[in-house]
């Protein structure tokens, strides 16, 4: 059979009635729990997988598709209305997602997010049904110094992240990087400014730091501005529904988004926060809006939702094809394939055709499933910016807490002869710094980007270093590294000289030292 | 959203009864990781043959086990209900960590499974044999990259202890550390590196397609004909197990009782067919043969953190 | 720490203070990576590099910050209530501290109730009870639904 014979015998079992229940359940149980503050995909999966094995395979297989693409999308709803995302990835959508909420277009926001994931996932899962073993090629390719280029662009674009201040942003970032040391070094497995504390040699979890500066900070800052007049929050202003003009500047957003991300996901070492990174900071250059970044602009939420989805996608290629898994949810799903009978390897796609398609057609149902479950929901959690402050923020702090308890429940501090969850400890004291950050004007994401880059890059260069013997040219030995260099240096030097040739409003903020 | 938590409820309600708990299993590490896995099928076990009528898993991450070993260690003292699992990984992680609490202050229960790790080169590589894998690291051991996991874990000691097997320096191993046997597959495959160490598994659907050639495995037996270290000359066995362990300050009776549990389960039906379906190897050994087996590894283990130079 | 509200751009005191931190920082990594122990072998980027490295670039910045503060170009900060905010971190402080004994539900009907005061909603004891049933509800799903390790006390263990 050919790929579209196969993927339609896939679709003929994932389209049973009974198969299209297990999905929507497992849509609405991934979106229910994954919408939960401080509560990101991995655990999201990692939760519910244990409920799926209840179904035979076909039914286990595609509830669990559900699952994941929720668990996956529920991440943003938060992000956007609240501020508070529940995981690394959906960072960059609460940018500009929650500054449209703030303005009363919560609505268009998590309507181009939810379509966009839509898009991006039909896109990239069906690239990965006819490019993966080729392109897996390619991503294993890839070598450290390739990586290392990669990343020294990653740091060039987050700028785009960095407010209106360049001294604050840099700040904010080497505050992430000097975090990003502490704990065991993977090289040598010293510990690096671990203070002696065994709960600090596993380094500092960047989901834990990431709901902290978000979730706790948010609450903080809202807290004491209590009564400030600023802070009234429109539930709904205008149409709940994308307008003619929203979908303009969405679709080409989505796309670019789907192109960066689903590259960038199949790589063994890509990531996908790293692919809204790069999404945001395309979406910024590109923008015919450039004074709405950092006020509300859709693309900044369009984009980075649809890199965030088309790596979640590309995530399985490396998965399936080679049995790698690239992310925390990724090694999570390895372990659920194979309880599913599914050996994921360079032999997956001839020894278990019929699984894989099927696999690959639930992907695609559940994907859809999504959309029809979440366009009729955004009226509803739109109206979540309508409940009691009280209640609202308390609920908030309760899921943070609980999400960090539950992927860390270690009791091992120890005060007064209390016990307490020294993970906890460290939420509640980067919750802090994040309240600190913002009232001084600091920006928040680049201290997580600064987190999850510093030690991807170090590993990186220094595997490339030791590979080579300590011979630097290795850092420029490929063609691909190269360019990558070229492209972070155009990034950098072009705004630069548009700037110098005075037609540089576009791009003066984001160079600009100071106001 | 009142309605989609109900929908949780409902669904979690089907998955598990609520009984009162007869054994808490610790695992130390992370929900979905290896220990987690093995506490869990453990749990399953247990439950399904009706050995105890309700396990508990808590999960307690960190620093190679020993955060939660440490926590075990100090809580559970005389709770004869209390079971943690560990492994192979966590003897190197409490002489690499230098973590206050050892296995000397727990009861190790028996060895339940175990993995042979597996030294393999990319089909295209020149190297065909051990013996060309040898004879190279000896002419020079700063040309041969090894990828594995993390500094100082299994793969690293394996490599540390087949250097000094055939006299070359251990400190001069070119180790290059990857964050899981995955991201090492994929240097392998690239041909980043000159080999690769890591679990069978890891490898083994790899090996299988061609893509890789398996040169050594670390354990006692072959595995699909690939031959073991000490078959091709290099005097070197090792295996990653994982163990099962009770509290601290037990009495004999209960460490019995506990044992004849365990080795109920490891019997049973239903742990072979959740070996079968993870891939796991059964290395079931209990009493005295599993002691003497710890204390010869965290010997062996010690001097090579040692040797490498991990280890003061 | 209205300063920075001022429109003459005096210099900014808390800002200062950043400054002064960052520098701290900076020193502490300095110290912490020189007395680290190194492996026998080494390599041309050792373990050392990038803290180095960091920490270099926030001395800079430290600088910059100073230079920043003493120019009072900081953004203005509207006057704020510590009140709430205090109950907050204090709220969250109990949860953590009592979680291990009293278990999920009643330490996290303190978080609940400090948080709604903060807020200003209030009687404690009913916001307490709100949260605590709440949290109640929330550790069954998650704790014995989806088997997720949550913290149980007197109260979880009244389920068998």
């Amino acid at each position: 059979m050919d790929t579209f014979g196969l993927l339609a015998a896939g679709f003929a079992a994932a389209l049973q009635w009974q198969n299209l229940i297990y999905a929507f359940i497992g849509v609405t149980l991934g979106t229910a729990v994954g919408v939960l503050p401080g509560i990101g995909p991995a655990l999201t999966v990692a939760l519910l997988l244990p409920v799926t094995y209840r179904l035979d395979p076909a039914g286990s297989l595609i509830m669990f598709a559900g699952i994941y693409y929720g668990g996956m999308y529920g991440g943003s709803t938060t992000s956007i209305l609240l501020n508070t995302p529940g995981e690394s990835a959906s960072i960059v959508t609460a940018l500009e997602g929650n500054k449209m909420a703030r303005k009363g277009r919560g609505g268009p926001a998590l309507a181009t997010a939810a379509i966009g994931s839509f898009v991006a996932g039909l896109i990239a899962t069906l690239a990965m049904a006819f490019v993966a073993p080729w392109l897996v090629r390619i991503a294993i390719s890839f070598g450290p110094a390739d990586y290392f280029a990669l990343m020294v662009l990653a740091f060039v674009t987050v700028s785009a992240a960095f407010g209106d201040s360049a001294l604050r942003g840099v700040t904010a970032l080497f505050i992430g990087l000097g975090l990003g040391v502490i704990g065991i070094d993977l090289q040598t497995g010293q510990a690096r400014l671990a203070f002696g504390i065994p709960d600090l040699l596993d380094g500092i979890e960047v989901t834990t730091l990431a709901v902290a500066l978000f979730a706790i900070g948010e609450t903080l800052v809202v807290a004491a501005a209590r009564g400030g007049l600023d802070d009234d929050i429109v539930a709904v202003k205008g149409s709940i529904w994308m307008t003619m003009e929203d979908w303009k500047r969405s679709w080409p957003a989505w796309l670019r988004g789907t192109l960066i991300g689903f590259p960038i996901g199949a790589m063994p070492a890509g990531g996908a926060e790293i692919g809204t990174f790069f999404s945001y900071a395309a979406e910024r250059r590109l923008t015919k809006h450039p004074e709405e970044f950092g006020h509300g602009a859709i693309e900044g939420v369009a984009g980075p939702e649809a890199a965030n989805n088309a790596s979640a996608a590309g995530t399985l290629m490396p998965l399936l094809t080679l049995g790698l898994p690239t992310t925390a949810t990724a090694a999570i799903m390895l372990a659920g394939f194979q309880q599913f009978g599914l050996q994921p390897g360079p032999l997956l796609f001839t020894n278990n055709a019929q699984l894989v398609w099927a696999l690959i057609a639930s992907l695609l149902v559940a994907n859809f499933m999504l959309l029809v479950l979440n366009l009729p929901l955004i009226g509803v959690w739109v109206r979540l910016l309508t409940v009691p402050k009280p209640w609202l923020y308390a609920g908030i702090l309760l899921f943070a807490t609980l999400g960090t308890l539950g992927a860390n429940g270690a009791m091992s501090g120890n005060l007064f002869g209390l016990r307490f969850s020294f993970e906890l400890m460290m939420l509640l004291g980067f919750g802090i710094l994040g309240y600190v950050l913002r009232r001084f004007g600091y920006p928040i994401a680049p201290v997580v980007i600064g987190l999850i880059l510093g030690p991807l890059s170090e590993q990186q260069l220094r595997r490339a270093l030791a590979i080579s013997q300590g011979d630097p040219m290795v850092l420029v030995h490929s063609p691909l590294a190269i360019s990558l260099y070229v492209i972070a240096a155009a990034a950098v030097l072009v705004p630069l000289w548009f700037r110098l040739r005075g037609k540089g409003q576009v791009f003066s903020q984001l160079a600009a030292d100071e106001d | 959203m009142n309605k989609l938590l109900l929908a949780a409820l409902v669904s979690g309600a089907m998955a598990v009864p609520a009984f009162a708990a007869d054994y808490t299993i610790m695992a130390p590490a992370a929900p979905g990781g290896g220990w987690d896995q093995t506490a869990r099928s453990i749990q399953e076990a247990l439950t399904a043959e009706g050995i105890s009528g309700n396990v508990q898993v808590t999960n307690v991450p960190g620093a190679g086990g020993t955060i939660g070993l440490a926590q075990f260690a100090t809580q559970e003292s005389g709770n004869a209900n209390a079971l943690i699992v560990g492994g192979y990984v966590m003897v190197g992680a409490i002489l690499t960590n230098a973590s206050p609490v050892t296995l000397d202050n727990i009861t190790p229960i028996a060895r339940l499974i175990g993995e042979s790790d597996v030294i393999v080169v990319p089909a295209n590589s020149e190297l065909q044999s051990m013996d060309d894998l040898v004879a190279k690291l000896k002419a020079d051991p700063g040309s041969v990259s090894w990828a594995g996991g993390s500094a100082g874990g299994v793969d690293h000691i394996i490599a540390g202890l087949v250097a000094k097997a055939v006299g070359v320096d251990p400190t001069k191993v070119n180790y290059i550390a990857y964050s899981g046997g995955g991201e090492a597959l994929a240097a392998v495959l690239g041909g980043q590196v000159t080999v690769g160490i890591s679990g069978y598994g890891e490898f083994e659907s790899q090996i299988a397609a061609g893509e890789l050639r398996a040169l050594a495995m670390s354990g006692e037996n072959q595995m699909d004909g690939i031959p073991t270290l000490s078959e091709t000359g290099v005097d070197v066995t090792v295996e990653n197990w994982r163990m099962i362990a009770a509290a601290p300050d037990i009495t004999d009776e209960q460490k019995a009782a506990i044992t004849a549990d365990i080795k109920k389960m490891a019997e049973s039906a239903t742990w072979k067919s959740i070996l079968e379906t993870k891939g796991w190897v059964d290395m079931y050994l209990d009493g005295d043969a599993f002691d003497t087996q710890l204390a010869a590894d965290i010997e062996s283990t010690t001097t090579v953190l040692k040797d490498i130079g991990l280890v003061q | 720490m209205t300063t920075g509200s001022n429109p003459q751009r005096r210099p900014d005191g808390a800002a200062f203070v950043i400054a002064l931190i960052l520098a701290g920082i900076a020193v502490v990594i300095f110290w912490q990576t020189s007395i680290m122990r190194l492996p026998a072998h080494q390599a041309r980027v050792g373990p050392q590099v990038f803290p180095y490295a960091i920490a270099g670039g926030l001395l800079l910045l430290a600088i910059g910050t100073a230079v920043s503060a003493w120019r009072g170009s900081f953004p203005a900060r509207p006057r704020e209530n510590y009140g709430p905010a205090l109950w907050i971190v204090g709220g969250l402080l109990g949860q953590i501290l009592l979680v291990s004994s009293l278990g999920f539900s009643l330490a996290s009907g303190v978080l609940v109730a400090c948080t709604a005061k903060a807020f200003g909603r209030g009687p404690m004891w009913f916001t307490f009870l709100c949260g605590a049933v709440f949290a109640f509800i929330v550790w069954f799903i998650f704790a014995r639904g989806l088997q997720l390790s949550l913290p149980a006390g007197p109260l979880e263990r009244l389920i068998p």
